[in-house]
């Protein structure tokens, strides 16, 4: 599968890709976003015919305060089902992090959430791409469930 | 401003509160500026200026049509203001009418030259209607204001460049770029901003000057973006053929191996490409070799590997293809197949594919676990699902579906084993097998959200439409309206088409356009998004990507979902005002179709219905999303009062809606056939005959023998001719372009034999000639003749052709509709949609059936 940075019509592919797999959801404007403000730090995969089966949506975190260090946040990683055991999720985030997070925003680490239930994810994060649990955050999803917030290092 | 007019001059009193008004109406405080409002009016009631802020509070505070009142009220009173042209501004631009909120702005600004914001807005509406000569102007004012903003500069480099003058915007940057003292180390907005002049020299073709920017400013770390510096950077040494491209392509390469577009420079720099259609053998194996180098100098990159099967061939490509396979097998890669399956477009590569499968079949079949160890069993598993895959692409479905069945019985808990054989029955003319095999899949993780996607994406299809909501209810969100609200929230295009085709299948039209139509709206929105952009992205100094969001929305609608939609959108409207069946027979044996719902059929209904409910019912019980503020905002809320579209059925101006929605289409999908029938079908009825003429010229450029053209020669001929006199000014011009599409001298029956007999083999050929046939009074049992000619063992006729012709038989009202059917279904033996209705009716209660008591193999039910 050929990984590469998102470019602005890739966007509707990344939407419907999210769709059809998770069950966060965003609207174009969301996806826009993302681009516009930080258009180095998304990244896609593309199969042969150009069809979008994976993506990182990524951004640097803006809500802390003054002093804090700045540190991206991954605000949604998929990959389609019958693209798995590629490798591919852990693909996306080196090019994100390592080529642009850490470079261009002097990021010291990346953030992300994940639903508790979610034991797939969860062993990703953790074990395929080294992410540890920071803190349990109480009712993140707009359904009540608990999130894990989860940080990787970037320092190296 | 010394000379206020009378009409607005207000005492000190009333003149500090209606400063405090537009304080109030800043921080949106608006009951009290509501309150203040009226304190002002109570002695002043004729005062324009408060009355527009009035009407814009109302507005706000969702009281619209009392506030819009207000507002065009306030106008008419004080027509010199620019608050009150500036406020009927914001009420347009709300409803998304940027064309009137720019004029507005435009009186505004008569009035207030120099007003920061009036400025600020009317240059974002006049890049989302593309004025761009205005939009140069205004930037200039802004900038020459103030002159200090960085993004001034920017904003009218932009304007420059998107004016076409790319000259101007190089020389705005470069004086910009003298302003500037004193950069912080790490400034991502001024790294931006160099790469945006990098990219204007290099699309000026200046590419020394360029490269030379590039390298100082990488070099002094004012350019940050890696990634970005190496691209352009390899890009710009190809331009100018330098010998050191090589490796700046071969840099990228090893930052990202997995990148396509970084191979392909490498390669086309040495004046290679990927392809092997045009490649010589010696090119080839170049390229060939470059990317084996590449694989093992990046052992863990499978880029490489992967397209040197492209270029590979004879037994260099089965030397590299074995171990791609064998190790994909191995790994258990799902995608193994759809990986590879572009190549065999080769022949001699699908038979070496074929080889290596079987091969690894009998190894991984053979392996005792006890004696090698490496071997997994679940091997032998994927080896039998890629060869599942490899059957079926070549339409060996029965092949398909045995290999399949075994592997079913070795694991029936792969989820993909059932996806796959659902794949193979749906194309084979199995709907129903189809989604309960889906379903099979589904019900191996529930978690899953794609098994849930596509099981309700097969019974979409199968037409089983509630039982789909049901199934996709279980991940949208609790709160929604239904499960179809929050998919159309979403902007799931996926969802839309699938629910719009399947209702227009069924034969509900109003549905039907309803989703079509909800499908335009994403767009709309996605047309809308921009807007914002206009000014935020310039604040970002994101240039580069900006102007690429400009270009990508100036093409949105050649997006397949949104070309999908317009054509089907317009073939309903069609079928509205002319009821004349024969124009269409598929749509009118779907809508018959409806009506024959069997009680098995109105039961599973009823029961889905009650599902859904309960998931509303859920739904209600999750705590409502408390909203205390009290801003409504500027957009007027859309409330839907033709939830089932029965209005959009009977809109008075179906054929201008279909026109509008075609019309983008004329440049974004210039090469597709349908948009310029359906283009032909609409102009055709609204009595455009020179429009439809130029359609079906297009349609003659692109495919001359197309069936669909074919037809349309005949009648595009019959209804001129038909005309009780021709069109004054375009009569000559119109006799010329039809005797071009069909000449005089050849009578009609001649033109159709002449034909057919050029198309004989060709079942979709045969179709249109029985079509002209009915046009020209042939006895219907010549045209059943003919249609039969389609079973012919010669005929290449597949499914969908088929279920079109036994359409067109009933549409006539053949009597041997039925015996089309049965040889239908006997001659696809895997297929049900040729089955009766009540055989049908018993087929879809399998389908969504709960699975215990559902036998293994549906297919086997006869």
């Amino acid at each position: 599968m050929n990984i590469r940075p998102v470019r602005v019509e890739d966007l509707p592919g990344m939407q419907a890709c999210n769709l059809q797999n998770l069950p966060e959801n965003y609207t174009m404007k969301y996806y826009l976003y993302h681009a516009m403000t930080w258009p180095s730090l998304s990244y896609v995969a593309e199969d042969h015919k150009g069809r979008i089966v994976g993506y990182i949506l990524a951004k640097m975190d803006e809500d802390e305060k003054e002093d804090a260090e700045p540190h991206g946040h991954v605000t949604s990683i998929s990959i389609l089902r019958s693209y798995r055991r590629l490798g591919l999720a852990k693909k996306l985030m080196v090019q994100s992090q390592r080529g642009s997070m850490a470079t261009i925003y002097r990021a010291s680490y990346v953030s992300l959430h994940v639903r508790k239930s979610n034991r797939a994810a969860l062993g990703l994060y953790r074990d395929t791409l080294g992410f540890t649990v920071q803190d349990i955050e109480k009712k993140y999803y707009a359904d009540g469930e608990d999130a894990y917030a989860m940080r990787l290092s970037l320092k190296p | 401003m010394s000379d206020i007019p009378a009409a607005r001059a207000l005492p000190p009193k009333e003149s500090t509160l209606f400063k405090e008004l537009l304080t109030l109406y800043e921080t949106r405080q608006l009951k009290k500026g509501l309150k203040t409002a009226d304190q002002i009016l109570k002695k002043f009631p004729k005062h324009g200026e408060t009355t527009c802020m009035k009407g814009l509070v109302l507005t706000h505070m969702g009281r619209r049509e009392e506030g819009v009142d207000l507002v065009r009220k306030g106008v008419q009173l004080d027509l010199s203001s620019h608050i009150c042209w500036h406020v009927y501004g914001l009420i347009h631009k709300g409803e998304k009418n940027y064309k009137e909120a720019l004029k507005c702005y435009t009186q505004a600004l008569r009035y207030d030259k120099e007003n920061l914001n009036i400025l600020r807005d009317a240059a974002q509406l006049q890049t989302q209607l593309r004025i761009f000569d205005g939009l140069v102007e205004t930037r200039h004012t802004l900038l020459k204001i103030r002159p200090a903003m960085r993004q001034h500069w920017i904003a009218l480099a932009v304007a420059y460049h998107l004016n076409g003058n790319l000259a101007e915007a190089k020389k705005v940057l470069e004086m910009y770029e003298a302003t500037l003292k004193n950069v912080p180390d790490y400034d991502v907005e001024h790294s931006e901003a160099l790469l945006y002049h990098i990219r204007l020299l290099e699309d000026m073709g200046e590419f020394n000057e360029a490269l030379t920017m590039l390298d100082v400013n990488a070099k002094s770390r004012a350019i940050v973006d890696r990634t970005a510096i190496m691209e352009v950077r390899a890009r710009l040494l190809s331009k100018l053929g330098s010998d050191e491209a090589e490796h700046a392509w071969r840099v990228l390469v090893e930052h990202n191996a997995e990148c396509y577009d970084y191979y392909r420079g490498y390669l086309s720099n040495l004046g290679l490409t990927l392809g092997c259609q045009d490649a010589t053998d010696a090119s080839a194996s170049k390229a060939l070799s470059v990317l084996q180098e590449f694989a093992t100098q990046i052992p863990r990159a499978t880029a490489p590997r992967r397209l040197a099967l492209t270029i590979a061939s004879g037994d260099q490509f089965r030397e590299l293809v074995k171990p791609y396979i064998l190790s994909g097998l191995t790994k258990g890669i799902p995608s193994l197949f759809s990986d590879i399956k572009g190549l065999y477009q080769d022949q001699a590569k699908q038979q070496i594919i074929e080889e290596v499968a079987l091969a690894a079949r009998d190894q991984f079949s053979s392996a005792e676990p006890s004696s090698s160890a490496s071997t997994d069993p679940t091997s032998y598993l994927w080896t039998l699902y890629f060869l599942a895959q490899h059957h079926s692409y070549l339409g060996r479905h029965p092949q398909a579906l045995g290999i399949l069945n075994s592997a079913l019985d070795h694991t029936p808990t792969l989820p993909e084993l059932h996806m796959f054989k659902g794949r193979v029955l749906k194309r084979a003319g199995d709907l129903f097998g189809g989604a309960r095999c889906l379903e099979d899949a589904r019900l191996l993780d529930g978690q899953d959200r794609f098994l849930n996607t596509k099981s309700a994406k097969y019974r979409l299809r199968a037409g089983i439409v509630e039982e789909a909501h049901a199934l996709l209810g279980l991940f949208t969100k609790k709160d929604a309206p239904s499960p179809g609200a929050d998919l159309e929230d979403m902007q799931s295009l996926l969802y839309l088409v699938e629910e719009a085709d399947a209702h227009n299948r069924n034969g509900n039209f109003g549905p039907a356009l309803k989703k079509y139509m909800a499908v335009n709206k994403v767009f709309d929105d996605f047309e809308d998004d921009q807007y914002d952009f206009h000014g935020y992205s310039l604040r970002k100094f994101t240039v580069n990507i900006y102007m690429n969001l400009l270009t990508w929305e100036d093409r949105l609608r050649s997006h397949p979902a949104y070309i999908k939609s317009a054509l089907a959108a317009s073939r309903a409207s069609l079928f509205l005002i002319f009821v004349a069946v024969h124009d269409d027979p598929s749509i009118a044996t779907a809508a018959t179709a409806t009506r024959q719902l069997t009680d098995a059929q109105k039961k599973a209904k009823s029961k889905a219905k009650k599902a859904a409910q309960k998931v509303l019912d859920d739904a209600k019980k999750a705590p409502a999303q408390a909203n205390n503020n009290d801003d409504k905002g500027l957009e007027p809320v859309a409330k839907d009062d033709d939830p089932d579209g029965t209005k959009l059925l009977q809109c008075a101006d179906p054929l201008e809606k279909a026109t509008s929605l075609l019309k983008p289409l004329a440049k974004l999908a210039d090469n597709d056939i349908e948009v310029w029938i359906a283009t032909y079908d609409v102009a055709v009825r609204r009595k455009k005959y020179l429009q439809a003429s130029k359609a079906l010229a297009r349609v003659a450029a692109l495919d001359a023998e197309h069936p669909e053209l074919h037809i349309r020669r005949v009648t595009f001929r019959q209804t001129v001719s038909a005309l009780p006199e021709p069109p004054q000014v375009s009569g000559p011009i119109l006799t010329e372009a039809v005797a071009k599409l069909l000449p005089d001298e050849v009578s009609l029956e001649t033109f159709n034999s002449q034909y057919l007999q050029r198309h004989s083999t060709s079942a979709v050929a045969i179709l249109a000639v029985a079509k002209v046939m009915v046009k020209l009074q042939t006895p219907p049992e010549q045209v059943e003749e003919t249609l039969f000619t389609a079973l012919d063992g010669s005929a290449s006729l597949d499914i969908k052709t088929a279920l079109a012709i036994l359409a067109f038989l009933h549409t006539i009202k053949s009597p041997r509709a039925d015996e089309f059917r049965t040889r239908c279904g006997e001659k696809f033996e895997l297929s049900t949609v040729f089955k009766s209705a009540s055989e049908l009716a018993e087929l879809r209660e399998l389908a969504i059936k709960a699975p215990q008591s559902v036998p293994d193999k549906v297919e086997d039910i006869p």
